[in-house]
C-alpha cells in the first residue's frame, strides 16, 4: 500500500446553464510512496493544482477517493501541509507569528509553538528575520517562510503548488537545491506541482506528466539520477534526455490547448443571425 | 520634516494665534465680551474647575459617551462581520441601513427624547446610533475585501469557521475597522453635545446652552476647548492601540 493513494479521482464542474459539466480531472490513479518526491508537470489548465486541493481536502472529488495511510482524507488536517505559489502569508504577522500559525490554530501553548517555529525558521535560514514582516522580505525569503510554516505542523505529506512559480529564474534554482537539502534530512513525502520541466526532473524521484482538459496522467517517468543533486546536474546528458522526453510528451498537449483556446476565442467572431 | 521640527512649527502657529487673540481682545479692538482673550479664558477655566461645575458636568458627558461608544464598537464590528458574511441578510438590510446612515443623527434627537426621556439614557442611545453605523459599514467593507490567500492559508491548516474569523478576517480588516471607529468617534461627539444642548439637565452641552443664552463668550470657549481636547485624546488613544496591534497597513501588501 502506498503512503498516499489517489484512486480513480475525477473532478467535474457542473455548468447549470448548459446542463453539461466541465471535466477537470479524469480518473487519476497515482500512488506515492512514503518519503518519495513526486513532481507533477503539465500544461496550464490540466487540473494539477485542483489535484493538490483534493489531496489537501480543501475541495472534494466528484469521483474516486484520496487515501493517506489507507484512510480517506475528509478534511484538511495536520498530516498534510500546503505551500502556495502566492506564499499566502498573513501581512500583519511577523515571520515568527506566520510560522506559528498552524500550531496556534491547534491551540498549542505559546512557548511550545514558538520553540518549534524557531527551529524551522532556522532550518530555512531566516533566523535573523524572525521579527520582520512579510513586506520587508524578498520573494525567495517569503517562500522560505511558507515552507517553514508548512513544516512546523509536522506533516507527513508536503503539498507544494508551484511554490517557486513567482520567483525569478536564478532564485528558483537555488530554492530547488535548498528544498532538496531540507527533504534529504527527514524525507517527507512531497507532491510538487510545476509547469517547469527542468524543475520537475531536477527534484523528482518520479515525474507525473499530465495532459490538458480533461487532466489525465499521460505517463509516469521514474528519474534515475544520483542524489544529492547539484545545480550542474542540468547539463548532465541523462538530465537532458529526461527533459526532451517530457517535452515531447507535452508538446502536443500544449499545441492542442493553444488550438482549443484559439477556436474558443474565435467563437464570438461568428456573426449572429 | 523631522518630528521635533514639525512640533516646533506647529507650536509656533498656535502661540502666534494666542498672542494675536490676546492683543485684539484685551485692547478691545473687538468687543472682549464677544471674543474674550486667552488669559480671561484661562481664568474662567480655573474658576469653573474650582467650583466643581466643569468636573461634575464633564463626568456626566464622559459617562454617556463611554456607555454609548463602547457597545457601538463591539456591536458595530459583530454586525459588520455578519453582514459581510451572510449575503441574504446584507441584501435585505442594505437599503434600510444606508438610509439610516445617511440621515443626520441629530435629526433623531427629538424622537429619542420622546422615547427615552431627558435623562442620560437618550444621550447614550444617540452616541450608540451615531457611532455604530460608520463602524458597521466600514467593517463590512473591510471584511468583504479580505484577500483570498489569507483565508486559504488559515483553512489549509484545518481552521474552523470561528478561527477563520479570528485569525484571518478580523485582523485582515483591522485597518478598515479602525477607520470606521475614528469616523464613529467624531459623529458620536457631535451627536452627544447636540443632544445635551437640545434638552438636558446636566453635561457639557447643557453648560454651552446655558452660557450661550447668557452670552458668556469665555465660558463657551472653555467648553469648546474641553471638547476639542477630549476628541484629540481619543484619536491619540486609537492611534496608540493601532500601533500596538502591529505595523500592519493595507497599503503595505
Amino acid at each position: 500500500m502506498a503512503h498516499l493513494e489517489i484512486d480513480h479521482v475525477s473532478l467535474a464542474y457542473p455548468n447549470a446553464r448548459e446542463k453539461t459539466s466541465f471535466l477537470a480531472l479524469d480518473a487519476i490513479d497515482l500512488g506515492v510512496e512514503r518519503g518519495e518526491f513526486v513532481t507533477i508537470v503539465g500544461p496550464s489548465g490540466c487540473g494539477k493544482s485542483s489535484l493538490l486541493m483534493l489531496i489537501a481536502a480543501l475541495q472534494q472529488p466528484t469521483g474516486g477517493s484520496v487515501r493517506l495511510n489507507g484512510k480517506p482524507v475528509a478534511k484538511p488536517g495536520p498530516d498534510r501541509a500546503l505551500v502556495f505559489q502566492d506564499f499566502a502569508l498573513l501581512p500583519w504577522r511577523t515571520v515568527l507569528q506566520n510560522v506559528e500559525l498552524g500550531l496556534e490554530l491547534r491551540h498549542m501553548a505559546p512557548d511550545e509553538r514558538r520553540a518549534i517555529a524557531r527551529k524551522y525558521i532556522a532550518m530555512v535560514g531566516l533566523r535573523d528575520f524572525e521579527r520582520h514582516f512579510p513586506h520587508q522580505l524578498s520573494g525567495g525569503m517569503r517562500q522560505r517562510v511558507g515552507i517553514a510554516r508548512a513544516l512546523s505542523v509536522g506533516p507527513e505529506v508536503l503539498l507544494m503548488d508551484e511554490p517557486f512559480g513567482a520567483l525569478d529564474a536564478q532564485i528558483r534554482q537555488v530554492m530547488a537545491v535548498e528544498l532538496l537539502k531540507i527533504w534529504e534530512r527527514d524525507r517527507k513525502t512531497i507532491v510538487f506541482i510545476t509547469h517547469d520541466i527542468d524543475e520537475a526532473v531536477f527534484l523528482a524521484d518520479r515525474v507525473i506528466v499530465m495532459s490538458a482538459s480533461p487532466g489525465r496522467v499521460l505517463e509516469i517517468i521514474p528519474v534515475d539520477l544520483p542524489r544529492p543533486r547539484p545545480l550542474t546536474l542540468r547539463n548532465h546528458p541523462g538530465f537532458v534526455a529526461y527533459r526532451e522526453r517530457i517535452w515531447n510528451l507535452l508538446e502536443d498537449e500544449v499545441r492542442s490547448s493553444l488550438n482549443w483556446q484559439a477556436s474558443d476565442d474565435a467563437a464570438p467572431m461568428v456573426p449572429a443571425l | 520634516m523631522t518630528l521635533s521640527r514639525r512640533l516646533v512649527v506647529g507650536a509656533a502657529s498656535v502661540v502666534a494665534f494666542l498672542i494675536l487673540w490676546q492683543f485684539v481682545g484685551q485692547r478691545e479692538i473687538v468687543r472682549s465680551d464677544l471674543i474674550s482673550y486667552p488669559t480671561e479664558v484661562l481664568g474662567t477655566f480655573i474658576h469653573l474647575t474650582a467650583t466643581g461645575e466643569l468636573g461634575s458636568n464633564a463626568a456626566v458627558t464622559l459617562q454617556e459617551f463611554v456607555e454609548g461608544f463602547v457597545p457601538s464598537i463591539v456591536f458595530g464590528i459583530i454586525f459588520g462581520v455578519v453582514l459581510a458574511l451572510v449575503k441574504p441578510l446584507r441584501e435585505l438590510l442594505d437599503p434600510l441601513l444606508t438610509a439610516i446612515y445617511t440621515a443626520p443623527t441629530i435629526a433623531f434627537i427629538p424622537i429619542f427624547v420622546v422615547w427615552f426621556g431627558v435623562g442620560t439614557f437618550s444621550k447614550v442611545v444617540i452616541v450608540f446610533i451615531s457611532a455604530i453605523f460608520p463602524i458597521m459599514i466600514n467593517t463590512r467593507v473591510g471584511v468583504s475585501e479580505i484577500a483570498e490567500p489569507w483565508l486559504r492559508a488559515v483553512r489549509s491548516f484545518g481552521a474552523g469557521q470561528l478561527q477563520v474569523v479570528t485569525k484571518a478576517i478580523l485582523p485582515g480588516s483591522m485597518p478598515a475597522i479602525m477607520a470606521g471607529i475614528r469616523l464613529g468617534l467624531g459623529r458620536a461627539i457631535v451627536g452627544l453635545i447636540a443632544a445635551e444642548m437640545y434638552v438636558s439637565i446636566t453635561g457639557i452641552g447643557r453648560m454651552i446652552q446655558v452660557y450661550s443664552s447668557a452670552a458668556r463668550a469665555s465660558e463657551i470657549i472653555v467648553l469648546v476647548v474641553v471638547i476639542a481636547v477630549f476628541g484629540y485624546v481619543c484619536v491619540a488613544l486609537l492611534r496608540s492601540v493601532e500601533n500596538r496591534m502591529g505595523t500592519w497597513r493595507s497599503d503595505l501588501e
